[in-house]
C-alpha cells in the first residue's frame, strides 16, 4: 500500500493545486499454442502536482517519491503554471468550491504471485488442446492491473482509492473450408484481484465451449450484404454504442473542440426510449463495474445524466469546463498514471434497459442482422461512429439464420439513436478494455439489446 | 549507483547472483517538457522526470520479465527477486535467448539543448498561422514536446549499447466548422529536430487542414460499387502496419495462421511495390539504434518489387520458426515512390475515392477488412467531386496489395516514415 507522504504538504497547497501519489501495476501471462510468449510484471509509481493559475495549468511529476521530490514537483508545477500564465494571460477566475472532505480506501491493496496466473492459463490451455485439437491456433492471456491513488487537493475532497481489475482473454482461430481462417475472442472478468474473480479453471470450461461453438458457426459464416440495415444489437454492443457513439461527443473538452453535441443540448437526439447515464459508483442499486468516488481534481463523483427520454441533457465535465458551461462538475476528471494530468473521462456509461424481450426484437425484423460481439470502436466529432463486429447472425423473416463473418457497422449517433424502437429489459456490463484518449483509461460500459438501423460493411 | 550504466551492471549482477543463467537489462531516464493546447487555446505545460528499467532473466530456459520505474537499490533488489520468481514459475522454451555480443556501440542523435521558449514561440506562431490560413479549423488538441532520453542496454553476454537523443514532436487533432456543420476529426503526428522552420510546414499538415475545410459539406455514396481507392501517406502507414501485424509478425508466423507464412521469396504484392524499414535513414528523426532484444538496428527490405523479402520477427519468433529475425523494430516504413503524379493518378480514376483516414474494425488474420472512409473524397471521371460521409469500404488486405494501379512520385516525410500515395483497385465502396 502507498505510504502517505503527501498529506503533510496539504497546508502548503494554494490556488487550485492537486498533489497525487500513485502506483499502477500490470501482470500479463500469454500462452500462444502452449508457448509462454509473455510473462511480465510491471510496476509504475511516483508523485505529481498540478497547479491552476488564471486559466492555465502547470504540471510536474517524478518517479521518486520522497519528501524532497514532492517539494520539487510542487515547485516545478508552480513554475510551469507561472510560465504559461505570464505568456498566455487568460485571466480566468478560480473554480467554485466542490466542498471538502476525505474518502478513505474501500478495498485492501495486495498482490498475486505470477505462478497463480501461469498455472491457471496452463490449465485452460490444456483443456482447449485436449477437447479441440483441430483449432488452427489458441491464445490464453491472463491480464490484471490496478491503480492505487492518494490525492490531496487545496480545495476539494482528498481521497485514497484503488481500482484492481482482472481478466482472462480467450482467443481461438479456426480454419475454414475456403482455405482461410476466422477468429473469435472472449474477455472474462471484472473489478477485483485475480483470485477474487477466478477460483477454479473448471468454471471457465463452459465459456470455452461456447466460444468454440460460436467459432465453428462463424467458420461456416457468410459475408454481410453491405448497406443500411435493420439490426438487433446484443447487450454486448450496447455499452460500446453508449461509449463511442454518444459518450465521447458529450465530453466537455471535445464539445469545446467542436463536437456535434455543442449544438444539441436540450434537443431531441434519440428516440424517447433512450436514457443514458454515466454512473459514478452505483448503478441501478448495485456497485458499478469500475466505481469512482472522488475524481483526480478532488470532486466528489456523482452520476451524469447525458440523455433523458431522448433529450440531450448534459455533458461530462472537469472543474474548468463545468465553470465554462455553467454546469456542476460530477467527478469525470481522471488520470491514468502518476505522470498523467486528469482528463475528462467516462466512468460507467450505459443505456438504461427498456421493456422488450430479445426474441420479440428479433421476430420484428424481416431482413437484417443480430450482432452479438464487438472488438473495437471509434467515434467522431460529427457523431459518426463505427465499431467492429466479430460475431453475429442473419435475421430472415423474424428468425436467426446463418452466422456472419467479421464486419463493421457505422452510423451518425444522433440520427441512428432516433431509429431505436425497441430495448430489451435486461442489460450487460463490460469493463475489460481501455478507452483511448491522450491517455488510456479503464472504463465500464453497459446496456440492453437495441433494435435500430445502421450501415453495415460487407461484400 | 549514479549512472544508467552502473544501474544496469548492478542489475545484471544481482540477477546472476539470484540464479539467472542469462539476463538482460534496459535502463532509461528522460526529461520531457510538453505544451498542450485544448480547444485552440494553450492549457498546460508539463514537465516529467521519467525513469524505467526492464529486466529479463532466463533460468533453465524459462523467462521472467519485470518492468518498473524505480532505480534505487532497494527497488531493484526487490524487482530482481520478482523477476527470478516469475522465471521459475514459467515454461521452459528453447527459443528463449539473449543476444550474442557482436559489436557494442554508443550513439547520440538529435538536439541536446532544447529551447523551451522558442518552442512556445513556434507554437504561438502555429496557432496564429492556423487562424489566418485555415480559419474554419478548430484545434481540438495540440500536444508538442521536447524529450531528452538516455538509454542503456546491457546483457550477460557482454552486449552494451548506450543511446542519448533529443527531439521535438507535434501531435494534433482537429476538425473544420461552419455554423453547426463540421468535418470529421483528423489528426497528425510528426517528429522534428530543429525549430528553424515553421511547425505548420512540417509533413502534410497544410494539405490535411485545407482538405478538412473542404469536408464540411459531405454527401454519402448511393448504393454500392467496386472501385479504386487512393490511400494517402497519412493513412497508408496505418494500413501497412495492420497488414504486417496480421501477415508477417510473431503471433501469426509462430502459430502458422498467416496467409503469407510460406510466401518468403515469393510474389505477395504488385511488382510496383517496394517497402522497407529504415530507422537509420537520415530523414528519420532519432530513429532507434538497437532493438529491445539487444541487436544493433539496421535498415531492412520487407517487400522488393512485390516479392516478400523478410518477415518482421523478433529474435524469439525467429528461433521459434527458423526464419530470420527483423533487423529493427519495424517502426520506420519507407515505400519507394512511383512514376505518376498524384494529379495524374486522380485523372485515371473513373469512379473511386481518396481515403485519408480509415476507421474500421480490427481486420482478421486472413486480411478481410471493413470500415468507414473518413476525411475522404469521391472521384468521378478523373475529378474530385465531393467530400464523403457515411461511406464504408471493405476488401482484403492481401488481395489489395496485389491490386496496385499506381504509386505517386510525391512522397511525404513526417520524421518517422517516408510514404507516397498509392492507388488500389477492387475495393467495395458502399453508402446508404
Amino acid at each position: 500500500m502507498l505510504e502517505d507522504r503527501i498529506s503533510y504538504f496539504k497546508a502548503l497547497l494554494h490556488e487550485h493545486t492537486e498533489l497525487r501519489a500513485q502506483v499502477n501495476t500490470k501482470r500479463r501471462v500469454t500462452l500462444l499454442n502452449g508457448n509462454l510468449v509473455n510473462n511480465m510484471r510491471s510496476n509504475e509509481s511516483g508523485v505529481s502536482a498540478r497547479v491552476y493559475k488564471g486559466g492555465v495549468y502547470g504540471f510536474a511529476s517524478s518517479a521518486e517519491y520522497t519528501d524532497e521530490k514532492i517539494k520539487a514537483v510542487l515547485a516545478a508545477a508552480e513554475e510551469n503554471a507561472k510560465f504559461m500564465d505570464s505568456r498566455v494571460k487568460k485571466n480566468k477566475p478560480m473554480f467554485p468550491t466542490v466542498g471538502t472532505g476525505k474518502k478513505e480506501l474501500l478495498h485492501t491493496v495486495r498482490d498475486v504471485e505470477q505462478k497463480v496466473f501461469i498455472d491457471f492459463a496452463k490449465d485452460l490451455d490444456e483443456y482447449i488442446t485436449k477437447k479441440y485439437p483441430n483449432l488452427a491456433s489458441r491464445t490464453v492471456t491472463v491480464y490484471t492491473d490496478s491503480m492505487e491513488k492518494l490525492l490531496v487537493v487545496s480545495d476539494g475532497f482528498d481521497s485514497h482509492s484503488l481500482m484492481p481489475r482482472s481478466y482472462i482473454y480467450l482467443f481461438l482461430t479456426a480454419n475454414t473450408n475456403d482455405g482461410s481462417t476466422v477468429e473469435l475472442f472472449k474477455p472474462i472478468g471484472g473489478f477485483g484481484y485475480f483470485d477474487e474473480n477466478f477460483s477454479n479453471p473448471d468454471a471457465l470450461y463452459e465459456d470455452i465451449d461456447q466460444l468454440y461453438s460460436d467459432l465453428m458457426k462463424k467458420a461456416e459464416g457468410v459475408y454481410c450484404d453491405a448497406g443500411y440495415k435493420d439490426v438487433v444489437m446484443h447487450p454486448n454492443l450496447a455499452g460500446i454504442l453508449a461509449h463511442e457513439a454518444v459518450g465521447h461527443t458529450v465530453e466537455a473538452d471535445l464539445v469545446l473542440g467542436g463536437s456535434v453535441a455543442a449544438h444539441n443540448l436540450g434537443k431531441q437526439v434519440a428516440s424517447e426510449l433512450v436514457t443514458m447515464v454515466d454512473f459514478a459508483h452505483t448503478a441501478l442499486g448495485e456497485t458499478a463495474p469500475l466505481p469512482v468516488y472522488v475524481d483526480d481534481e478532488g470532486t466528489p463523483a456523482e452520476d451524469a445524466v447525458l440523455i433523458k427520454d431522448g433529450i440531450l441533457t448534459g455533458y461530462m465535465n472537469n472543474r474548468e469546463t463545468a465553470q465554462h458551461f455553467g454546469m456542476k462538475p460530477q467527478g469525470n476528471a481522471r488520470a491514468y498514471l502518476f505522470s498523467d494530468e486528469p482528463l475528462i473521462r467516462m466512468r460507467n456509461t450505459a443505456i438504461l434497459p427498456g421493456k422488450d424481450k430479445l426474441e420479440d426484437m428479433i421476430a420484428a425484423i424481416d431482413d437484417g442482422y443480430y450482432l452479438t460481439d464487438t472488438n473495437n470502436g471509434q467515434a467522431d466529432t460529427t457523431g459518426e461512429f463505427m465499431f467492429g463486429v466479430c460475431m453475429g447472425y442473419e435475421i430472415k423473416n423474424g428468425k436467426l439464420g446463418r452466422a456472419i463473418r467479421d464486419t463493421t457497422i457505422s452510423g451518425v449517433a444522433f440520427e441512428m439513436l432516433k431509429t431505436v424502437d425497441m430495448l430489451s429489459d435486461d442489460m450487460v456490463w463490460l469493463s475489460s478494455g481501455f478507452c483511448g484518449k491522450k491517455q488510456p483509461m479503464p472504463v465500464g460500459m453497459g446496456g440492453p439489446a437495441v433494435k435500430c438501423k445502421v450501415n453495415i460493411g460487407g461484400r | 549507483m549514479i549512472t544508467n550504466k552502473e544501474i544496469a551492471a548492478y542489475t545484471l549482477d544481482a540477477l546472476k547472483k539470484a540464479g539467472a543463467d542469462h539476463a538482460q537489462c534496459i535502463v532509461s531516464t528522460d526529461k520531457v517538457d510538453e505544451f498542450n493546447v485544448d480547444g485552440g487555446e494553450f492549457s498546460l505545460l508539463r514537465t516529467l522526470f521519467n525513469s524505467s528499467i526492464v529486466m529479463k532473466a532466463l533460468k533453465d530456459g524459462k523467462k521472467g520479465v519485470i518492468s518498473a520505474n524505480k532505480l534505487d537499490k532497494e527497488s531493484i533488489d526487490k524487482a530482481v527477486q520478482e523477476c527470478i520468481a516469475a522465471a521459475e514459475s514459467s515454461v521452459s522454451d528453447e527459443a528463449e535467448s539473449i543476444a550474442p555480443k557482436i559489436k557494442n556501440g554508443d550513439f547520440v542523435s538529435g538536439v541536446m539543448t532544447p529551447d523551451k521558449e522558442k518552442l512556445f514561440d513556434r507554437l504561438q506562431e502555429y496557432l496564429a498561422d492556423l487562424k489566418t490560413d485555415y480559419p474554419k479549423i478548430i484545434l481540438e488538441q495540440l500536444i508538442s514536446k521536447y524529450i531528452h532520453s538516455e538509454c542503456v542496454f546491457m546483457n550477460t553476454n557482454g552486449v552494451e549499447y548506450t543511446y542519448t537523443y533529443g527531439n521535438y514532436d507535434i501531435s494534433t487533432m482537429f476538425s473544420a466548422h461552419e455554423g453547426e456543420k463540421s468535418s470529421s476529426f483528423n489528426g497528425y503526428y510528426a517528429k522534428f529536430d530543429s525549430l528553424d522552420k515553421k511547425l505548420m510546414d512540417i509533413g502534410m499538415q497544410r494539405t490535411l487542414y485545407a482538405e478538412s475545410e473542404k469536408q464540411i459539406d459531405t454527401r454519402p455514396i448511393n448504393g454500392k460499387f467496386v472501385g479504386k481507392v487512393i490511400i494517402t501517406p497519412a493513412c497508408l502507414a496505418e494500413i501497412l502496419a495492420i497488414a504486417f501485424g496480421n501477415f508477417i509478425s510473431d503471433p501469426t508466423i509462430i502459430d502458422g495462421t498467416s496467409p503469407w507464412k510460406s510466401m518468403l521469396g515469393k510474389q505477395v504484392a504488385s511488382d510496383k511495390l517496394s517497402i522497407y524499414t529504415k530507422p537509420l535513414d537520415e530523414r528519420v528523426v532519432c530513429g532507434e539504434r538497437f532493438t529491445g532484444e539487444g541487436f544493433m538496428s539496421e535498415n531492412m527490405e520487407i517487400i522488393k518489387d512485390g516479392v516478400l523479402k523478410n518477415f518482421i520477427l523478433s529474435n524469439y519468433g525467429s528461433r521459434k520458426t527458423g526464419f530470420p529475425r527483423a533487423l529493427n523494430l519495424s517502426q520506420n516504413l519507407f515505400v519507394d515512390p512511383g512514376d505518376i503524379s498524384l494529379n495524374d493518378m486522380i485523372k485515371n480514376v473513373e469512379r473511386g475515392i481518396i481515403l485519408n483516414r480509415f476507421s474500421g474494425g480490427q481486420p482478421g488474420t486472413n486480411g478481410d477488412f471493413s470500415g468507414v472512409a473518413k476525411n475522404s473524397f469521391l472521384i468521378e471521371n478523373g475529378e474530385i467531386t465531393n467530400a464523403l460521409s457515411e461511406t464504408m469500404i471493405s476488401g482484403n488486405l492481401a488481395s489489395m496489395l496485389k491490386n496496385i494501379i499506381g504509386i505517386s512520385s510525391e512522397t511525404v516525410c513526417d520524421g518517422l516514415t517516408v510514404l507516397p500515395y498509392i492507388l488500389f483497385d477492387g475495393i467495395t465502396i458502399s453508402g446508404k
